[in-house]
């Protein structure tokens, strides 16, 4: 800034910053008023204002000091909420004077040391356990032998074309990401930590127990300045900002038994990883309610145990829509500095990303993969999106059979289910090649195709992703 | 409790005269069928909204009144309301 100038700014700032305080002493004399009237309300009406209070992610510039942002959230009469470590500058802000979230965004975006404001963005999850689409698969305890020596012996193996294609119900043979011959070279490994960023994981499914990761006696539990002391045996939970990441919903469960379910064990299915260490991090309700706040959350969790010495080197994220928040961007650009790869879905609408974005799969950042889904003849599936510049690589996503909460097994279809093929695969590397960087994991990954006519002109690489090649399996 | 189809379309009647002060009388079903939506979110989020990228089976609910047509759609969980005058809205 120039020296003669400075000044100027300065007063500048402050009597935006006095004005916006003015304006906020009258709401607030206004939210005061209003809240003695809540007072008298019934607890449910009470819990029903105290939840509209709004949310804003705020970040200042680098060489804005915390003491500073503590004064102008004070002046503009909010709290900060939590700061997020990983990202230098960004906090949450919530607000205590009435405004809406866009308006608290507004005074904020006004101060020259602030980079970016975003009300909390609500991420939306609603699930349809009962579905028409859910395929549901009575369990087989009876001891299965496999056809075939290379094969894993769990019981519904048959059934996941993705992983051998023999031209069941309607496939094309051979149709699948190669993962027998990728078996024999490595079926993974539990010093491998995939975070499976969702709806959470029922840790306690028989086929993924083993391979839920438990926070090791040597690793402190979870400490944030603002968030407080949390026991993380089994992961986090940004919702209820605790350490029980149990999935009410289903859809991190299915995803979570894509990557590794526990392979060989005569039961269920069989994950793309036999070992593998799964992190549950729910930030998704039931219901499907969640905010943008809570997935940036999640990643700072992730981040903040990775510094700690746990080997998280993979983010699946199985969501996602047009509206971009530049605070998660941020967070996921943290997360691949930190040599933490995000593999995210290209989205279902049938549509070109390259046109209409869908985030967060659509970042342009080192660290992303875009995926889309193919059917089990090999073809784009009808709904995945695409785009030759956006999307990345392509895998099997329709019918995939999977874990789901209960101890039971579904069949899905969407992108959510190609994104967990590739995160998979990933962690496949990673049990033989642990020191890979985000780069030289993502180039292997992307160089590891089966090109595939139906996908030429339609993503980056063209082609479908093999775990055989990936691993470098004959 | 898990959603109907008879109780989606019940809700999505009610709704709609709300919205457009009018009775239910005045409101005819054009079309219910089964459909397969893109997301969690049923195709329709509203603003800000995020979704799983799983497909999920529902009804299209068709509502017609005043010479305009109407549609929501539902499934086991939800009701919404797509594109209406240009906004979806989670009922």
């Amino acid at each position: 800034m120039n020296r003669k100038t400075f000044p100027i700014h300065l007063t500048l700032a402050t009597v935006l910053i006095l004005l916006a305080a003015i304006a906020g002493q009258i709401r607030r004399e206004w939210q005061e008023r209003e809240n003695r009237l809540a007072r008298q309300m019934p607890t449910q009406k009470m819990g029903e204002l105290m939840r509209k209070r709004a949310e804003v992610l705020v970040r200042f510039r680098p060489d804005v000091a915390p003491q500073e942002i503590a004064r102008i959230s004070s002046l503009l009469h909010d709290n900060i909420e939590d700061r997020i470590e990983s990202v230098p500058g960004l906090v949450v802000i919530a607000d205590e004077d009435g405004l809406d979230a866009e308006q608290v965004a507004d005074q904020y975006r006004s101060l020259s040391n602030v980079e970016y404001a975003e009300p909390n963005y609500v991420i939306n999850l609603e699930p349809d356990p009962q579905s028409a689409t859910a395929t549901k698969f009575t369990i087989d305890y009876s001891l299965r032998q496999a056809d075939d020596p290379d094969e894993p012996d769990d019981a519904l193996f048959p059934e996941q074309w993705s992983l051998k294609n023999s031209g069941q119900r309607g496939g094309k043979i051979g149709a699948d990401i190669s993962a027998l011959r990728a078996w024999s070279k490595t079926t993974g490994s539990q010093e491998v930590v995939v975070a499976v960023l969702d709806s959470g994981v029922d840790y306690l499914h028989p086929d993924l127990l083993k391979n839920i990761w438990v926070r090791p006696q040597n690793i402190a539990a979870y400490n944030d300045p603002e968030l407080g002391q949390i026991d993380d045996k089994f992961g986090y939970n940004a919702i209820k900002n605790d350490g029980d990441p149990m999935d009410d919903n289903g859809h991190g469960t299915h995803v979570a038994g894509i990557i590794g379910a526990e392979g060989n064990n005569q039961i269920g299915i069989a994950g793309i990883n036999w070992n593998v260490r799964i992190m549950p991090l729910k930030f998704l309700s039931s219901g499907g309610f969640g905010t943008t706040k809570d997935a940036i959350e999640c990643i700072n969790y992730a981040i903040d145990r990775k510094r700690a010495g746990v080997p998280v080197r993979i983010i699946n994220a199985s969501w996602g829509s047009t509206r971009r928040s530049r605070a998660l961007e941020d967070a996921i650009r943290r997360a691949g500095e930190e040599g933490i790869l995000f593999v995210a879905a290209a989205g279902n609408t049938g549509s070109n990303t390259d046109i209409v974005p869908h985030y967060p799969a659509s970042y342009r950042l080192p660290n992303v993969i875009s995926v889309a889904a193919l059917d089990r003849q090999d073809r784009l599936a009808s709904f995945s999106n695409y785009g030759p510049k956006s999307v990345h690589i392509a895998a099997p996503g329709a019918e995939m059979l999977s874990t789901w909460p209960g101890g039971a097994y579904e069949e899905h279809s969407g992108t959510s289910m190609a994104t967990p093929v590739v995160a998979g695969v990933a962690a496949l590397v990673l049990s033989l090649e642990p020191d890979l960087s985000v780069n030289e994991l993502r180039t292997r990954l992307l160089d590891a195709v089966d090109p595939l006519n139906t996908l030429s002109g339609k993503i980056v690489t063209g082609g479908k992703i093999n775990a055989a090649r990936a691993v470098g399996a004959q | 409790m898990a959603l109907t189809k008879e109780e989606a379309i019940k809700r999505a009647r009610a709704d709609l005269a709300k919205r457009l002060g009018i009775s239910e009388s005045e409101i005819t079903e054009s079309k219910v069928e089964q459909v397969d939506f893109p997301d969690l979110a049923l195709g329709a989020p509203e603003e800000d909204e995020m979704s799983g990228q799983m497909i999920t089976s529902g009804w299209r609910i068709e509502l017609a009144a005043h010479g305009q047509r109407y549609e929501y759609r539902a499934d086991k969980n939800q009701l919404r309301l797509f594109n209406f005058k240009g906004v979806n809205y989670r009922v």
